[in-house]
């Protein structure tokens, strides 16, 4: 590296926290010379994981502390806590008469669950640490009783008798008005200023109180870890030398700042994945795409989701676990399908896959870790997908006890061969993930032969190959390191952050100076987030953004608003572009219906410099980079396949299937009729000559 | 009905003597007739992938708010003989929904691109229970053969009729209950008959909403016959035939093989009462005899109860009561779908003519719900006597309420409210609290007072109304709302006020709910249960109280420390808590006095199988 990058601080490293490894990407922004390291995650206090991964990537790339411009962190830690249940004692405050409004959720048993057995899942707070308080605010934000302040005193001093950590303050229809909430927080913050204090109107000023007020207590609900999480990050990074700025990927695939986290912790509740889609968007828009999948498909799980114009997909009716969580996030389609899946055939002759992993311990049956039921990776080795070794050779895999498994579980059972077992279960688990990358293409209206695969952790590019091919899409895009995109994610992301309000408006009689009113306090907002985050000014950008639907319907469909002010042309352009949006989603339009305006949004922008990545020397002898060959089965037969080491595979390299792509943190596999070509910027670009 | 043991499912296992499969395409069918274990759980995938996305689009796109907020509606896909292959909801599987159209149009006359439609309740023999529920279906072609037929179902807010809403207590007969469609061939290869639409729609009250309605279910089951015409591509549909029936056969083997766990030879028997039927008639009781011997099953229903003048008459299919026998009996495990196979436990269920599960028509049936809550609950009651108590207790039925009227500015309004109640303990967990049904969901006071003139008051936990029990069954809910039009009537469904739910095991039953107007002041009125008609004045308040789920086991031995935390949280007052549980709380009642209570908890109060206002060992 050059001296004067170094002093230019040049370099920005993402951190990447998952359940068992944590991957730190360094960037020389200068050069676009990248750097991984790889480390085991500590979940007892990921901070430990997240410096060793750092003091890792800054000693094997030799770039000191000082050069760091910035660190970019996608956390899980909000995510388990809502997931484990593992939050603090946290209270709420209520309007008197709706204590039970999170008791009581949507008073359903969730679709396609039995009424017989299903068990409602217990709240993250608990009744008796709420608190109600007279004072009403109607849906138009007039004021109907007063707020009784004595009343919120007395809560604040039983809060602190009973140990609560946080509070949570939800008053009906404070999306109208915030008055009430923004008493109360005062009155909390006197009396007892030791309670971390969110208010509903401040995480998500929308209509519905179930959907606000689960939204506001997961956010007091990780508030105190997440603020101490993120303040010993802020000193690990210090100790390090490190003194740029530490922001956080949020669930909508922005990154802000550590201040506005503390604040709004659950904007983080999706950090992970949305880092992952932002990477598929990256590595796609380097290579020339603007419309792509991304499958993230890991030990346990694969994630799914839409990039579309070079923007990924975001939704407001997301879940975390049990909850929904009315914030735009990416709209990301999980299932329990991955490498470690476990194939199972019942008593009664029904095979599954997944959702049960073997995970990392005791792992699929061919890592000898004590593994004995067969998983989706040994159902790959079996038929060649994988050669006896992973990491480099540095790991070898147990072919015989991985058939064995599968013989004696499944083929035998089941009265077929062992290859045509290991296929089934392969198809099977193929079949899920095709069901869930129906769900973010198809089912919102796009189709997915106009998108391009882009797959990646480190069974992504095992199973790009068949699910395109099932999907019918044409092109597969491998990133240069499938098993850090998310990582690479962190560094290619923007400062991002979300401005909503609800406003009830309808097409025949709209009223514009109102809707115009409140477009302009959003900006505000988030021209003063944009001015909090240092952003200048000519890397701003807003975009308002408006929730309609058909009046009378009840769900409601983003549309970017069409035009640069509020006045009847841009409102009927708007309303234009919902129809054709419903038309697209749901095959029909109404344009003989009232169309209703029901939250408006504005979303701030800043943007970073866009990484450049440094081009790979041109490829040479491509037989040169065959390590090894694999028996692997095709078409009824075993052929023998090359293994091709990915690191000497130049720019503009082709291969065809079938045969297999090695390296360090991933496998590829490129079925027969698929030819792959690698990009300058070191993506593989697949086409299925088959589609 | 086969003998406990002989598992059908094991037809599905296959001598390997296939070549194998050539392609590494996921949807690539394997040579030959049959369809292997691999394809079949593809199938499966795939039918219940189109089943979700029909479904989304309807809750997505309709307009009544029974459909969009309170999600009463389903998709179901049919094998091309007309069996229920897969759906999400609880109904459907009963049979006979596509042979109400066949009865009208020969199957030789049926074209790819139809679409057919019908809410006929004593024409479609039961199929349609109550007549605002609409059904469309499409039969889907392959070739000149019909594969597989597709049905998205909804209830719609208002189709004409006595009132507002279609529904009311004040109903004689079924032609007060709105218009009634027979089986219609609402379109021909495609093109709509649009004829028929206008006639609908001139007889609902808020027309805009019932179009809308009808468009989001024509998309939904349009999409159906999509992915049905797909799936036909992809597999072959002698394959997909085949993997029909071996679904609905796996389902059927299983629910056979856990009916064989629980009902041994014998006699079982379950009686079960509906308060009243709104006109001033009842109770109503339902009397449901079990028979069980090797080879055969027989449930006799022919002792209940003579049909109502009121509309709480339930026109059973045929195999509806052996369809709820089996959806509990399989009890949402994921492996098998919910298909006709639920209802194979039964061979034969006796309806007597005239009586409350086979009124004579043209009775009327728009109350039917609470009927069919408490033949749910005789069902629970045939398993509890079949396993001495190993099963779920009794729980409410779901409330609903109507307030009619016009608003200050003119525009009449209709809102039904449904309101969730307690759901029976079961032998692992309590019963859930405030529940309506399956995917039904509240409306959400933000908007009911955006859309309607009312404000409401309160919305909380009913306490007490929750069984005790080692496991305590869950409570109702309790919502008051105020007028604020000139006038509105209000319409209320609210049964097991006089009978209330049991417990089993030494659980205990629930407390019942009730409605009041005005509550605590000067003008309280007590409306009936089941009424219609109630006029409300503006600064009324309405106050609907629901009931709750029986207890399930012992109440002293529920851990005191649940018992305190149900007492902390509101679900359980301090005195039924020492009453019912035996604990004993310190003097402020924020904890347990361990001693005391273990001295009061040693002298256990005796208990039988069943709790109905005092410990019994029969339903009566």
């Amino acid at each position: 590296m050059s001296a004067e990058v170094r002093d230019l601080r040049n370099a920005v490293i993402g951190v990447d926290t998952g359940g068992t490894f944590t991957d730190v990407t360094l960037l020389d922004l200068a050069s676009g010379q990248v750097w991984n390291a790889k480390t085991p995650s500590t979940p007892d206090d990921p901070s430990r994981g997240f410096a060793d991964g750092v003091a890792k990537v800054l000693e094997i790339s030799g770039v000191p502390a000082s050069a760091v411009a910035r660190v970019l962190h996608g956390t899980t830690v909000a995510t388990n806590l809502i997931l484990e249940n593992k939050g603090p004692k946290t209270g709420m405050l209520v309007t008197d008469g709706f204590k039970f409004v999170v008791e009581i959720g949507r008073q359903d048993v969730p679709r396609g669950e039995n009424l017989h057995a299903w068990v409602k899942p217990r709240r993250p707070i608990r009744p008796q640490h709420i608190w109600q308080i007279r004072g009403r605010i109607d849906h138009k934000g007039r004021e109907l009783h007063p707020l009784d302040e004595a009343a919120i005193r007395q809560a604040a001093d039983a809060m602190v008798a009973a140990g609560i950590v946080a509070v949570s303050i939800v008053f009906l229809h404070s999306y109208a008005s915030s008055v009430h909430e923004r008493r109360a927080a005062e009155i909390l913050r006197e009396v007892a200023p030791e309670i971390l204090v969110t208010l509903s109107s401040d995480v998500m000023p929308v209509f519905r109180e179930y959907e606000r007020s689960m939204t506001a207590n997961l956010n007091a609900y990780v508030m105190a870890a997440v603020s101490t999480y993120v303040a010993r990050l802020e000193d690990r990074v210090r100790d390090l030398g490190i003194r740029s700025p530490l922001m956080l990927m949020k669930s909508s695939g922005g990154v802000t700042s550590v201040r506005t986290v503390r604040q709004r912790p659950v904007e983080t509740a999706l950090s992970g994945p949305a880092a992952g889609g932002v990477g598929a968007n990256f590595v796609g828009s380097s290579a020339g795409e603007t419309n792509m999948i991304g499958i993230d498909i890991g030990g346990t799980s694969a994630d799914i989701s839409l990039i579309y114009n070079g923007e990924l997909g975001l939704t407001d009716h997301g879940r975390i676990g049990d909850w929904p969580i009315g914030l735009p996030m990416v709209d990301i389609a999980t299932i329990g399908a991955g490498g470690g899946s476990i194939a199972r055939l019942s008593s009664s002759g029904i095979l599954t896959v997944g959702p049960e992993s073997a995970g990392a311990a005791p792992g699929p049956v061919c890592y000898g870790r004590g593994g004995i039921e067969p998983t989706v990776t040994d159902a790959h080795l079996v038929l060649g997908h994988l050669p006896p070794y992973l990491l480099g050779g540095s790991f070898r895999l147990d072919l015989e006890a991985a058939t064995d498994a599968i013989r004696t579980r499944i083929a035998q059972p089941l009265g077929m061969s062992v290859e045509r077992a290991a296929q089934g279960i392969l198809r099977i688990a193929d079949n899920s993930m095709v069901g869930a990358l129906r769900i973010v293409s198809v089912e919102r209206g796009f189709d997915p032969r106009d998108f391009a695969l882009v797959p990646f952790g480190g069974a992504g590019p095992l199973h790009g190959g068949s699910l395109a091919r099932a999907m019918g899409m044409r092109r597969i895009l491998v990133p240069p390191a499938p098993g850090v995109l998310s990582a690479l994610g962190l560094l290619a992301s923007n400062l991002k952050a979300e401005f909503a309000r609800t406003c009830v408006q309808r097409s025949d009689s709209p009223d514009l100076a109102i809707l115009g009113e409140v477009f302009r306090n959003l900006e505000s907002a988030a021209i003063k987030w944009l001015d909090d985050e240092q952003v200048p000014a000519d890397a701003r950008t807003l975009r308002r953004v408006a929730s309609l639907r058909y009046q009378n319907q009840g769900f409601e469909l983003s549309v970017t608003w069409q035009g640069d002010s509020v006045d009847a042309a841009a409102f009927a352009a708007t309303i234009e572009d919902f129809h054709v949006t419903h038309e697209r989603i749901y095959s029909f339009a109404q344009r003989d219906t009232i169309v209703e305006i029901t939250t408006i949004r504005v979303d701030a922008v800043g943007t970073f410099p866009r990484p450049r990545l440094s081009e790979l020397a041109p490829a040479g002898n491509i037989r040169e980079a065959v390590t090894d060959t694999v028996s692997m089965v095709v078409d009824d037969a075993r052929v023998e396949a090359p293994v091709y080491n990915r690191d000497l595979l130049g720019a503009g390299a082709e291969i065809a299937g079938p045969c297999l792509v090695v390296q360090l943190d991933s496998t590829v596999l490129l079925l027969p009729g698929q030819v792959g070509v690698v990009q300058r910027l070191g993506a593989l670009l697949v086409t299925d000559t088959t589609v | 009905m086969n003998a406990p043991g002989a598992d059908k499912t094991d037809t599905i296992r296959e001598p390997g003597k296939r070549m194998l499969n050539t392609s590494a395409d996921v949807g690539a069918g394997f040579a030959g007739t049959g369809c292997d274990p691999i394809t079949l759980e593809l199938i499966q995938g795939a039918m219940m992938a189109a089943v979700g996305e029909m479904e989304a689009l309807i809750e997505r796109t309709a307009m009544s708010p029974f459909i969009r907020e309170k999600k009463d509606f389903h998709a179901g896909i049919y094998t091309g003989d007309g069996r229920l292959v897969a759906t999400s909801a609880l109904a459907g599987a009963s049979g006979g929904l596509i042979e109400a159209v066949l009865d009208v149009f020969p199957r030789d006359t049926l074209r790819e691109g139809d679409i057919y439609w019908y809410n006929d309740c004593y024409g479609s023999k039961g199929v349609v229970t109550h007549t605002p529920d609409q059904v469309f279906i499409i039969p889907v072609f392959s070739g000149a053969e019909i594969v597989a037929w597709v049905e998205g179902w909804a209830h719609f807010n208002d189709v004409g009729g006595m009132r507002p809403g279609s529904l009311s207590s004040d109903c004689t007969d079924i032609y007060q209950e709105g218009i009634i469609i027979p089986p219609v061939r609402l379109a021909r290869e495609g093109v709509i008959n649009d004829d028929l639409l206008r006639i609908f729609y001139r007889n609902s009250r808020f027309p805009e909403m019932i179009q809308g309605d009808v468009r989001a279910l024509l998309a939904a089951v349009r999409l159906g016959q999509k992915r049905l015409k797909e799936c036909a591509g992809r597999f072959r549909p002698e394959i997909l035939t085949d993997a029909f029936n071996r679904l609905i056969d796996r389902t059927a083997g299983e629910a056979r093989r856990r009916f064989g766990d629980v009902f041994q030879p014998g006699e079982y028997n379950a009686v079960e009462a509906v308060d009243s039927d709104g006109q001033g008639n009842g109770p109503f009781r339902l009397r449901y005899r079990l028979e069980v011997s090797p080879g055969r099953v027989l449930l006799d229903t022919s002792a209940t109860d003579d049909q109502s003048p009121g509309p709480i008459n339930f026109l059973m299919g045929p195999k509806v009561a052996a369809a709820t026998l089996g959806d509990y009996l399989i009890a949402g495990d994921r492996r098998f779908m919910h298909n006709s196979g639920i209802a194979d436990v039964v061979d034969e269920t006796l309806l007597r003519p005239g009586s409350l599960l086979q009124p004579h028509f043209p009775a009327p049936l728009g109350y039917r719900g609470v009927t069919l809550m408490r033949h749910i609950s005789a069902c629970l009651g045939l398993v509890a006597r079949a396993t001495g108590g190993q099963s779920n207790a009794s729980h409410s039925a779901y409330v609903i309420y109507y307030v009619r009227g016009k608003a200050d500015d003119g525009s009449y309004f209709l809102m039904s409210d449904g309101v969730g109640v307690g759901y029976g303990a079961r032998p692992y967990a309590d019963g859930n609290d405030a529940i309506y049904l399956p995917a039904n969901e509240n409306y959400p006071c933000e908007f009911v007072e955006h859309v309607y003139p009312m404000r409401v008051l309160r919305y909380e936990i009913n306490p007490d109304t929750g069984g005790a029990g080692r496991w305590r069954g869950g409570c109702g809910v309790i919502r008051e709302i105020e007028v604020l039009a000139p006038e509105a009537m209000l319409s209320v469904r609210i049964d097991s006020i006089v009978t209330p739910p049991w417990g089993v095991n030494g659980g205990m039953a629930a407390l019942p709910g009730g409605c009041v107007i005005n509550p605590g002041m000067t003008n309280e009125r007590v409306v009936p249960g089941i009424s219609d008609g109630t006029m409300v004045y503006r600064g009324d308040i309405i106050r609907i109280m629901t009931g709750g789920g029986g207890g399930w086991g012992h109440p002293y031995d529920r851990e005191a420390e649940r018992v305190l935390e149900d007492v902390l949280g509101g679900f359980l007052t301090r005195p039924r808590a020492e009453a019912d549980y035996g604990v004993v709380f310190t003097a402020d009642g924020r904890s347990i006095d361990a001693a005391a209570t273990a001295a009061r908890r040693a002298v256990r109060p005796p208990t039988r199988l069943f709790h109905q206002g005092q410990y019994q060992d029969e339903l009566e």
